[in-house]
């Protein structure tokens, strides 16, 4: 025992490294998960799952793998919209259908070796969720005849997914979640009719903020607004962010930034402290405390991401010819209670067009 | 069979970061952490070239280029360390934030895919050459050969230069820096070429791994010294008993079975989320034994 624990002393400092090590590690990973990442936990795993489903599956069954890039509600919403795609068209979990899902916890290695295995595994096709999940997905089944189908990529043409028509660029497709731009500015300007500058805060690791920055400051003018923007490169830089922007703008805007978005409380509090409304981007935003959002449903999208996976599946459609999707309708979402905090006036008109009104702050 | 061949070429790519880390943590006992930046720094230069549009067997120049931009890192983490007397950990710490920057600096953006330009693996020269000596049965085995190739070369190199005088001076330099100081030897400049070295062969690394994975991500680079470590210490230990094969060799192995491990544990079904405290775990695990194992050693002497 004395020697187990002098040894155990004599390294020590190795110890302290890898600690830190480790430690740097999982700070980088932690900014991909949101509050939300607990509703995940009710899931089952995939080895519980595959257990259950192996012993009465019918010939003529699929296996699909789940490659999941991060944990997050917005994505965890799309996987649950997926499956419930598939089982509107008939393909269901248990009875012809088995999940292989893995979630690539934000490391693009473990994407890859996921995507890998999928393939190796002999998948029927392989759902891939976030943008560098389908590119590894797609790059591991490239000549191999196993079709990728993904969801919520922001800009499958920036991704090399699809090209500029929307037509695939091998047997790859999905659905896109870019987001509905001008409705939301259209919507700020009924709410806001005074506000002259919007602030977004963006994290610099994320493509698909930068894309989406770019679409607002091409038309952020025809609505009469000025734009200001703050990279930050962790969560650790969200409080110092908020306070500069917070400082020069009237509104701000939030995209699905994952980092942001797991941020959203801070920014949230120092804005109402402020009387400043923050938007969203998404229904789970205006839940927690965002006055309103013009965002699509990713429930939505992963159904029909799943619909269009279900016809690949059956063979009705090839996924090299279906051009990639995006939801065309954007809903209005309104937490009533942020507007009486702020002293925001929602006319009936406005709140009567709102897919949901929320009461209350969860 | 497609899983052992994605294991294979993922931990020989690995295991020439693991070779860079082993001279910085085994060689020069340097807790380097700048490998997390140079690692993606060696795919954003090679992705940048490759989007320029070099082609055909000049993709191979991204190799190259590669490594220098990553002995350039590793110099300036040298220099940083040496000439403004930084704590080794901490030079490395500061190296790995500025190279975020830098690597976003050079790709202009977090994520580029790389599907539409040519790579080492797929370009009109290997193909013309594959096409001439593997039948197109074989033709899946093309990037592990590649691979294969480049990692030996690596490991020649290394071997022989480990074998120079400057190869010597390295060594001793983390074994009894006194030695290297009483040969008249400046050690500040050995650690600041060992460094160099090991860096350019992790964003060497790098570089394969942005064109196998066929895109660019800035967060790739997280967890890569980590990766090195595990494979460096489970090839210490696992392997140390056999005297013929060199200690090169054995990193090598030892990366390969350490990715091995990383697919097995998804293969059986666990969940990925534990993965990081798996490593961390079998870490322990591995380090703990070797250590039982020296003291007996000892005792017996």
């Amino acid at each position: 025992m004395k020697r187990i624990l002098s040894a155990i002393r004599g390294m020590a400092p190795i110890l302290c490294m890898m600690m830190t090590a480790i430690m740097l590690t999982a700070c980088g990973d932690q900014i991909d998960e949101t509050p939300k990442a607990a509703e995940t936990g009710e899931l089952k795993t995939t080895a519980e799952m595959s257990e259950e489903a192996e012993g009465d599956l019918a010939k003529g069954s699929y296996t699909i793998g789940i490659s999941q890039f991060a944990q997050h509600g917005s994505l965890d919403n799309c996987r649950e919209g997926f499956i419930e795609g598939l089982r509107q068209a008939g393909i269901v979990e248990g009875e012809n259908l088995i999940i292989d899902y893995q979630n690539a916890e934000a490391d693009t290695g473990l994407a890859n070796q996921i995507a890998g295995n999928f393939v190796a595994s002999k998948v029927d096709l392989i759902c891939a969720i976030a943008t560098p999940s389908a590119q590894s997905a797609y790059n591991a089944a490239l000549d191999t005849g196993v079709p990728t189908i993904f969801t919520a990529v922001t800009d499958p043409v920036a991704a090399e997914l699809a090209s500029e028509d929307r037509m695939p660029v091998g047997n790859v497709t999905g659905t896109s979640d870019k987001l509905p731009v001008e409705a939301q500015l259209a919507m700020i300007r009924e709410l806001l009719p005074d506000a002259k500058t919007i602030g977004i805060i963006y994290t610099t690791s994320e493509v698909n903020s930068e894309t989406t920055i770019a679409e607002y400051e091409a038309i952020v003018g025809e609505y009469g607004f000025e734009l200001e923007t703050v990279g930050i490169s962790s969560i650790a830089d969200v409080p110092v962010a908020a306070d500069t922007l917070l400082a020069k703008v009237d509104c701000l805007n939030n995209l699905t930034d994952n980092t942001v978005v797991s941020a959203l409380p801070t920014i949230i509090e120092k804005a109402n402290e402020k009387g400043i409304s923050v938007f969203g981007s998404e229904v789970e935003q205006v839940k927690i405390g965002c006055l309103a959002s013009e965002g699509i449903e990713y429930y939505q999208l992963g159904i029909q991401t799943g619909l269009m996976a279900a016809k690949v599946l059956k063979g009705e459609a090839e996924a090299s010819q279906m051009p990639y999707e995006i939801i065309e309708e954007s809903s209005l979402y309104i937490n009533g209670a942020v507007a009486e905090k702020l002293g925001i006036e929602i006319s009936d008109e406005v709140s009567g067009r709102a897919a949901e009104f929320f009461t209350e702050i969860e | 069979m497609e899983i052992i061949l994605g294991v294979l070429c993922q931990g020989m790519i690995y295991s020439i970061m693991a070779l860079g880390v082993y001279i910085t943590y085994k060689i020069l006992d340097f807790p380097d952490m700048t490998a997390d930046g140079t690692f993606p720094l060696g795919a954003a230069v090679s992705t940048m070239m490759l989007t320029q549009g070099v082609g055909s067997g000049w993709t191979f120049l991204t190799l190259l280029a590669s490594f220098a931009a990553g002995a350039m890192a590793g110099m300036l983490t040298g220099l940083i360390h040496v000439k403004c007397k930084v704590r080794d950990l901490l030079a490395g710490i500061i190296m790995m934030t500025a190279l975020y920057t830098v690597n976003l600096r050079i790709c202009g953006k977090a994520n580029v895919p790389l599907f539409s330009t040519e790579t080492i693996f797929s370009n009109s020269t290997v193909d013309s050459i594959f096409e001439r000596l593997l039948p197109s049965s074989l033709s899946k085995y093309e990037s592990i050969i590649i691979i294969m190739v480049i990692l030996i070369l690596c490991k020649l190199l290394l071997d022989l230069y480990m074998k120079t005088k400057s190869g010597y001076l390295l060594r001793a330099t983390g074994d009894n820096a006194t030695l290297v100081t009483s040969l008249a030897k400046d050690k500040g400049l050995v650690k600041i070429l060992g460094l160099s070295l090991a860096n350019g062969l992790v964003a060497l690394s790098g570089s394969m791994m942005a064109q196998y994975q066929r895109f660019f991500d800035i967060t790739m680079g997280t967890g890569t010294v980590i990766i090195g470590l595990a494979s460096v210490i489970m090839a210490a230990n696992l392997l140390k008993n056999i005297p013929v094969i060199k200690n090169t060799t054995t990193i090598i192995i030892g990366a390969i079975i350490y990715r091995g491990v990383w697919a097995a544990v998804i293969v059986i079904g666990m969940d990925a989320k534990d993965m990081k405290f798996i490593t961390a775990a079998l870490l322990l695990i591995f380090l703990i034994i070797s250590m039982e194992r020296k003291k007996k050693v000892k005792m017996h002497a």
